[in-house]
């Protein structure tokens, strides 16, 4: 950084943008480019219909090179817009970019006010302020920081898999980590997928295959991330190895384990609808083809108690004495997929919550309807497995409800209810289907022609209302709902209720989370850097978001996502060197205490005390700049990089004098 | 123990059942119940209907007096009365603006004499000192359903009965907070505390038809006639229920629901204060058995009284 003499004064230019008529139509443009003019340190002012348009930046690139100005203050839009367009023009005409200085005169003024005079004189305080700090910018260069190139995946469902594999086929080195003992997250559950109907696990095994041989890809499985330290382009992590107490480069998949186990659990892949041993493969098709044990659910991980497993077991795979342990990695970028659940049924108990075996949630449907499923995709109903001849499927159950549940819409519960009623029809075609729903929203390609397919060929009966209460009445569900197309009450009897249930946050990673200091919205989803321009990336760099923990979305919008937040990591790795904004907050050595008070302060853990020279340091590339730890410092000593206390009180001099 | 009770109009007049049964069952878990001076009609459901604040000058001014003789918690047993004073206190709780309009009006009525049309007594504000608790409510939290098993003197040996919960005890769920109004455990417990057994059925929550009583007699025909169809065909032996409306639809209608439904034949509908004080010890005599139309006696006889704790 240059220090420029404080005493040579600086030839300033001021540029005033009218916007159209969002800042002129109530601020007199014309006059604070007038007033302005023979301000101390102005050497040029003028207005012009749209600064940031072609002819406007180079009104001011030329101005620079003409006027030999070295400060210069747009009076425009909020810095978040245009900043960087000026800075750029500013390079051009050969100008340091931290020599630009953004006046908001239209969300801080001409947007909120509208008495035209006193607007005005808003816009020439405002103005004059950031005079007084121009004048005092310094030059400053942009912090460079290397790439490792190496990225971590965090979930190991369809939309990590697909991010996973793009980053490794741009021909970079990939992490995956899953914390269940197979990939394929939830995806993998599922039986058919709208609008088509092709087979959920013959579309996905094939990506899970790909994945899992894919020379650049390291699959952890059953794994955990503990922790992430450093920073975007520089990320240590921990990740948890669970032990699976079988060895899995051993493990043959004879099954002659899991046939002597004695310890029978609810099977969590067939959502609870049938039974596995403690030692079991999720699925068939599980990646790693390997048996996991489970110990929560073993008798004790212990031969005297029972020990079966270990000794039917002739590659000698089984091993009790497995510990948790840490493995460490590098990494450069990480992307965030860790998915969904759904709500609870214990959420609903006007809907039965979990008292009626046969009120489901629609995964538990999907695994009802699924070959490799509980009856082996015969539609049974789990109290007593007779085959159900009249189902009612509840659309939005827990969304779209402000009072109770979630105010939000859970986007796939038309389209697969739509699929499941279709499906049912086609499996039990003298059974009748009845959904209730609010709206049918089947915004998709080919999604609405699906929908109609389900009301017209296969005649099911669609009833635009909600349930108020469903309960049993002998053997019967009985579904108390309204008709509001008629305004009368309904009542159906019904064999199975499927709830299309709301989708949540994921509840086990809400820690992960928080320790990586990943935003989320109201609801826990994952927040995005914006809604709609940055919909991939999080504020926290070199983190990339991906597939339904961002919120509810389709398969085909899972995959999307995940493949731009594999072509961000792409971006960043592309790059030689990373730079970072240079208005970091430094530590001045000699008034530095030691206090630590800007330590605690810091939200990015980018402060530490040296304890050898009893004074802060500083890692700036983890500095976003916010400038808390310089509002806090009692001695002055952290000062931010052209918004010192100094210009502060200049600024607050220049507003406050008339 | 000293509580203040509000019994309400109707256990005055019509269903004074309920009230002597309340008041006997209380006498022997030792609780002295003090009736709030001069108390006056809750207002029924007109105080909640309309956004006009002086419908709740009414129940306000009784929570007043309750903390002018001292007390912090005011018992009822009526559902409609407990809804309207817990709603009315929660009102003016959570509304400045309503709270000091409605002490407005009651500062004027209390303070001015009629006669002298001069202010005479002090007034100090009410802002919601008082807890209303639902008799239920009041024996699961303050007197605890340890002391009601040691006091029991009759054994019910089981009897299967229906709670009944109406439609006001439990909604609205964030004014009347009283338990999960899709799952509720309040009466069930209660029930099962005095010996019987608590008859699950879905039909708990669902409205008796309530005032339709007047307007569409058909309509609460037909409601009780599902409440009481359900509980019976779940097991139930009778159904308990805590609101005089909700009895007076379900006992005194029952010759017209087996009228309109033939293939309902009777089942008693009995006030959860009678259970608890027959469980107690108190006579068959003194529980106001004669208001019911179904009759109800064959309960209290058929488990014999035998002492099951000294």
């Amino acid at each position: 950084m240059t220090a420029k003499a404080k005493n040579k004064e600086k030839r300033i230019g001021l540029f005033v943008c009218h916007c159209g008529v969002n800042i002129a139509g109530v601020v007199d443009v014309e006059k604070v480019a007038q007033v302005l003019k023979d301000y101390p340190g102005v050497t040029f002012s003028t207005d012009y219909v749209y600064m940031c348009s072609d002819p406007g930046q180079q009104m001011i690139i030329d101005t620079i090179k003409e006027k030999h100005l070295d400060g210069i203050i747009v009076a425009a839009c909020s810095p978040t817009l245009h900043e960087k367009t000026f800075q750029e023009a500013a390079r051009l005409a050969g100008l340091n970019p931290y020599q630009i200085e953004i006046a908001n005169i239209r969300e801080q003024d001409s947007w909120v006010h509208t008495d035209k005079e006193k607007a005005t004189k808003k816009a020439v305080k405002i103005v004059k302020a950031h005079v007084a700090k121009a004048r005092q910018n310094e030059n400053l260069d942009p912090i460079k920081v290397d790439v490792t190139r190496r990225a971590l995946v965090i979930g190991g469902g369809v939309s990590g898999l697909q991010a996973a594999m793009d980053i490794a086929d741009h021909g970079y080195e990939v992490i995956l980590v899953e914390k269940n003992p197979s990939i394929g997250g939830k995806m993998i559950q599922l039986s058919e997928t709208f609008p088509t109907l092709d087979c959920s696990q013959c579309i996905l095994t094939p990506k899970m295959v790909e994945v899992s041989r894919h020379p650049r890809i390291k699959l952890l499985t059953y794994h955990e991330v503990d922790s992430i330290s450093g920073f975007i382009g520089n990320f240590k992590v921990r990740i948890k190895k669970k032990p699976r107490y079988v060895d899995e480069t051993l493990c043959n998949l004879c099954n002659e384990c899991e046939k002597v186990c004695p310890q029978v659990v609810p099977d969590e892949f067939n959502m609870g609808l049938s039974f596995r041993k403690a030692i079991y493969m999720p699925f068939p098709q599980a990646i790693p083809g390997t048996f996991t044990l489970d110990a929560e659910h073993c008798l004790g991980l212990n031969p005297v108690r029972c020990g079966k497993c270990k000794d039917v077991c002739e590659k000698k795979a089984i091993d009790y004495d497995m510990k948790e342990t840490i493995v460490e990695e590098e990494v450069g970028a990480v992307v965030v997929a860790t998915g969904y659940d759904l709500y609870t049924m214990q959420a609903l108990g006007e809907y039965g919550g979990e008292k009626y075996e046969d009120v489901v949630n629609g995964l538990e449907f999907e695994r009802i309807l699924s070959a490799s499923g509980p009856t082996g995709g015969t539609i049974r109903r789990p109290s007593d497995g007779k085959i159900p001849k009249s189902v009612v499927f509840v659309q939005c159950s827990g969304s779209r409800d402000t009072e109770k549940h979630n105010p939000y819409c859970s986007k796939i519960c038309c389209m697969y209810t739509a699929k499941h009623a279709m499906m049912y029809r086609h499996r039990v075609p003298d059974g009748q289907a009845t959904v209730f729903y609010i709206d049918v929203r089947t915004g998709g390609k080919s999604f609405d022609e699906f929908y109609m397919r389900t009301v017209e060929e296969d005649k099911v009966l669609y009833i635009r209302g909600k349930v108020s209460k469903i309960f049993k009445e002998g053997d019967k569900l009985i579904v108390w709902g309204v008709d509001t197309l008629t305004g009368k009450k309904v009542e159906v009897e019904a064999d199975m209720v499927v709830l299309a249930m709301a989708m949540v946050k994921a509840d086990g990673v809400q820690d992960l989370l928080k320790k990586l200091k990943i935003a989320t919205d109201i609801h826990g989803f994952l927040a995005e850097a914006h809604p709609k321009l940055r919909p991939v990336e999080s504020l926290n760099a070199g983190f990339y978001l991906a597939g339904c923990a961002l919120g509810p979305k389709d398969i085909p919008e899972t995959v999307a996502q995940a493949s731009a937040a594999a072509a961000k990591v792409g971006d960043l790795f592309a790059q030689k060197e990373l730079l970072h904004e240079p208005t970091v907050v430094p530590v001045n050595d000699e008034l530095c205490s030691g206090c630590g008070i800007c330590i605690t302060m810091c939200p990015y853990s980018a402060r530490s005390l040296d304890p050898a020279r009893g004074v802060v340091v500083v890692n700036e590339i983890l500095c976003e700049g916010c400038g808390a730890c310089a509002a806090a410092c009692p001695s002055g000593a952290a000062q931010q990089r052209n918004q010192t206390d100094n210009q502060i009180f200049s600024m607050l001099r220049a507003m406050l004098r008339e | 123990m000293r509580v203040h009770y509000y019994p309400g109009c109707t256990l005055k007049q019509k269903t004074t059942a309920l009230d002597i049964s309340t008041r006997e069952a209380m006498k022997r878990l030792d609780i002295d119940l003090i009736e709030p001076e001069g108390w006056t009609c809750c207002g029924a459901e007109y105080p909640l209907t309309e956004e006009k604040i002086v419908g709740l000058a009414a129940p306000i001014r009784v929570l007043r007096q309750v903390r002018e003789e001292g007390g912090d918690v005011l018992v009822t047993t009526c559902s409609f009365c407990f809804a309207v004073l817990k709603r009315a206190d929660k009102a003016i709780k959570d509304d400045p603006l309503k709270r000091k309009r409605i002490n407005a009006y009651l500062r004027d009525d209390i303070q001015i004499d009629p006669l002298t049309k001069e202010r005479t007594t002090d007034f100090e504000d009410y802002n919601g000192e008082v807890k209303v608790l639902h008799l239920l409510e009041y024996l699961r939290d303050r007197v605890g359903y340890p002391k009601i098993r040691e006091r029991i003197k009759r054994d019910l040996k089981g009897l299967a009965v229906a709670p009944y919960y109406g439609c006001r005890v439990l909604r609205p769920q964030k004014e009347m907070a009283v338990d999960e109004p899709d799952s509720p455990r309040l009466f069930e417990e209660f029930l099962e505390a005095v010996g019987c057994a608590a008859v699950d059925y879905p039909f708990k929550q669902e409205c008796c038809g309530s005032y339709l009583s007047v307007s569409l007699p058909a309509a609460a025909t037909e409601a009780s006639y599902r409440i009481l169809r359900s509980a019976g065909m779940n097991g139930a032996k009778a159904v308990a229920v805590t609101c005089p409306l909700c009895f007076y639809n379900m006992d005194h209608r029952q010759e017209a629901i087996k009228e309109t439904f033939l293939d309902f034949s009777g089942l008693p509908v009995v006030f959860f204060t009678q259970i608890l004080a027959w469980a107690l010890g108190v006579d068959k005599s003194v529980l106001g058995l004669g208001e019911h139309l179904v009759p109800a006696d064959g309960l209290f006889s058929e488990t014999p009284a035998t002492e099951v704790r000294t």
